[in-house]
């Protein structure tokens, strides 16, 4: 067995499928892993894969024009999404989407199609629910700060949301989880930066401060539930508690 | 009944959204527009909820009134003019700072806009639409509007109230004249049902000049479904043809006063109205068939249910002590699913003989039952529209079901991974010719699986108020 692994970052993925495509060792002695790497077998040949930004642009670019854009967009989400299993599944899926063509997408039953729908699902659900539940502090003179802590690696999927309906405004998300933010100035594109832990502990002070307005909305919050209706079993399941941890009116 | 000037905003605020609390109708779909530099927002048919409150309902919207002031004395209402509270209403200013600093949080999607009647229909409207309009033109908000016509106000205002939000609503709140004479004596059904035909011819009338079809889209599923209430056939026999009637009884604005409100389309994301549930007499069957024919002869985008909570003593209203019927609400809602995704029409779930839902089932689990003739469905050869009636099965994983099905044929654990309920659906169905365990296909029997499914979710949403944990410190005073 053949087990070849990359970085954590969606190029590095991609790469490493071309590569292994490259090899053609045949896809039952292969396996796709990403780093970090527990323990290692024994009998198993590593192959460690560096990012190639010009491999990895020739995989997304026969992705979309030889399998689908629906294909692609899945791959996508799946990539993001944080099974352990992911590379393989998506390597798996890419064999029989090359070899049946758009059609792919559509045929569930087979093993890793089932699979990747799966896990780009749960990355869509994730987005969809920090579109809703992703929290903005102002800062002076008009910035704009969020902190999330997604399963599923949605920050950048959700700044495309919040780049839309906000064009004309600084702001940006962090992902305290992952050390980056997504900074978006007024009126430009919006790019991705790692953030230092300094500069992720001065962004996390930021999320107490207080205005008029977070006390104004936690009265709203307050005010418009019907006491004679409570029911917080069903306020769990339509927000479960850990999306909740940098929701304004939950802290 | 006095407008109390020396409240703080928060106090102001807390007044004008507990009045608007008791209004279900919180979605903010409908509409897909993208966002602009310059502006601030956009909006998406999917709509998208932001909080939950303590009562599990979705928050989508600033849900507030423009005042509590009201002349009227409907009788279930808390601010109908008899009752002595604290009355206060919100400058334009006011609540657009509100809506827009709320917005950029990221805690609404937008703003819905509905008020008590202060002096008469005409001036309260005028309000509204003031606010509307500096909301949109002077602070830029590109985000999602509902707003509430009042009945009785002139026609020009509820054309520029049209123009600025992207759903209109009017409540019809009682589904009966004799209902609404008694408990809304100052309101009548004509004076809401013109104003909802006006709105809906002019939203087709706008659609038919943007190249759409006249009828408002709907779920895709309805496209493949012949028994859909959207279907040609369907409206045809309810008698609605927007097309023509699209011409005539408009709400027509001038070019320049267009202009002047940017130009936006009118109501573009639908109609929508509500009623209140368990107030007064009438059935589910009634309810639900008035519902239907809301659809297909206003075209209306939704209907919402309110189940009743009691705020007012009155001899005409239940007694103060009254639960509000949770479970019947939300059957109701599920046969409104049925209706809008499903291809169920009114009749074929309840009639005059069985006017009202079985509690212990939902509508489409008692549907089956009544028809288990139809069953098991074989889930690898079944037309779309019998997959889509099994219990269990929703429009999502019955086009994955069609689609997947032709490259292979399906077991039980690839319908569960496309999200089937299997705990329900297995039941109904075969798998290349198999159920899943050896179940008799007997009506008692599956009544009784079913129903001691059921019966936890039932109880809960009965007894809400009736139970919690008691606990040592609270209950028996124990200092921690």
């Amino acid at each position: 067995m053949y087990i070849y692994t990359c970085a954590d970052d969606f190029e590095s993925m991609m790469t490493c499928i071309y590569d292994v495509w490259a090899d053609k060792r045949g896809s039952q002695n292969v396996r796709l892993e990403l780093e970090p790497i527990g323990q290692q077998e024994m009998f198993s040949t590593y192959i460690q894969i560096q990012k190639d930004e010009e491999k990895a642009g020739k995989v997304t670019a026969s992705i979309q024009k030889k399998i689908s854009p629906e294909a692609y967009r899945q791959v996508f989400l799946a990539a993001m999404s944080d099974a352990k299993d992911r590379l393989d599944v998506i390597y798996r899926f890419l064999l029989l989407g090359f070899a049946c063509g758009r059609e792919v997408t559509k045929r569930l039953a087979d093993g890793p199609v089932m699979r990747l729908f799966e896990l780009s699902r749960r990355t869509g659900n994730d987005m969809h629910y920090y579109r809703e539940f992703t929290r903005f502090v102002r800062i002076e003179p008009g910035i704009y700060v969020a902190h999330i802590e997604p399963s599923c690696n949605v920050a950048v999927l959700t700044a495309a949301h919040f780049a839309d309906r906000m064009p004309s405004e600084y702001w940006m998300i962090v992902d305290d989880k992952r050390s980056l933010a997504v900074v978006h100035p007024k009126d430009e594109d919006y790019y991705v930066t790692p953030l230092s832990i300094k500069e992720l502990q001065n962004l996390q002070t930021i999320e107490k401060q207080r205005d008029i307005y977070t006390d104004l909305w936690k009265e709203f919050f307050e005010t418009i539930a019907i006491k004679e209706r409570e029911n917080p079993r069903c306020q769990r399941t339509h927000m479960p508690l850990h999306y909740r941890k940098h929701v304004t009116e939950f802290m | 009944m006095e407008l109390i000037k020396g409240l703080s905003f928060q106090e102001k605020l807390h007044i004008l959204a507990d009045a608007a609390k008791y209004d279900v109708a919180c979605t903010s779909s409908g509409v897909d527009r993208r966002g602009k530099e310059g502006y601030l927002g956009n909006s998406k048919a999917c709509g998208i909820c932001h909080s939950f409150a303590a009562d599990g309902r979705c928050i989508s919207l600033l849900k507030v009134l423009m005042t509590n002031h009201c002349v009227y004395d409907c009788k279930y209402c808390l601010n109908r003019v008899s009752n002595d509270t604290v009355r206060t209403a919100f400058t334009p200013q006011e609540l657009c700072e509100l809506t827009i600093e709320f917005y950029k949080r990221n805690y609404i999607e937008g703003l819905f806009l509905s008020s008590g009647i202060q002096k008469n229909p005409t001036y309260t409207m005028e309000k509204m639409c003031e606010a509307l309009e500096l909301l949109r033109t002077v602070y830029r908000f590109n985000g999602y509007i509902h707003v509430k016509a009042v009945p009785g106000a002139p026609d020009e205002l509820i054309t520029r109230a049209g123009y600025l939000a992207d759903r209109m609503s009017i409540n019809m709140e009682l589904p009966t004249a004799e209902s609404m004479k008694k408990l809304a004596p100052n309101k009548s059904f004509s004076t809401i049902l013109k104003p909802m035909r006006k709105v809906t011819n002019t939203i087709a009338s706008h659609r038919l000049a943007q190249g759409k079809s006249a009828y408002l889209e709907r779920s895709t599923s309805n496209q493949y479904l012949s028994g859909s209430i959207f279907s040609e056939e369907q409206r045809r026999i309810a008698g609605s043809s927007r097309t023509e009637e699209a011409q005539s009884n408009l709400l027509t604005i001038s070019q320049r006063e267009h202009q002047k409100l940017l130009n936006r389309p009118f109501a573009s994301a639908g109609q929508s109205t509500q009623m209140i549930i368990g107030a007064t007499p009438e059935t589910d069957y009634h309810l639900i068939k008035t519902t239907q024919s809301l659809y297909q002869q206003f075209d209306l985008k939704r209907v919402f249910f309110s189940a009743y909570v009691p705020l007012n003593e009155d001899r005409d209203l239940p007694s103060l002590d009254t639960k509000p019927p949770l479970l019947r609400e939300h059957r109701l809602y599920q046969a409104d699913w049925l209706l809008r995704y499903y291809g169920f029409q009114a009749d074929e779930l309840l009639s005059e003989d069985k006017p009202n839902f079985n509690e212990q089932l939902d509508p489409k689990c008692d549907w089956a039952l009544r028809h288990l003739e139809r069953f098991p469905i074989e889930v690898n050869t079944a037309p779309y529209e019998d997959i889509l009636r099994i219990p269990g099965v929703g429009p999502k994983s019955a086009a994955r079901i069609i689609q997947s099905r032709r490259f292979g044929s399906l077991d039980f654990d690839h319908l569960k991974k496309m999200g089937v309920v299997l705990k329900r659906a297995h039941y109904f169905i075969t798998c290349s010719g198999r159920m899943m365990y050896h179940t008799p296909i007997e009506e008692k029997y599956i009544t009784r699986q079913l129903t001691s499914v059921e019966y936890r979710e039932n109880w809960e949403l009965q007894h809400q108020q009736g139970y919690r944990q008691m606990s040592l410190f609270s209950d028996f005073g124990i200092q921690a």
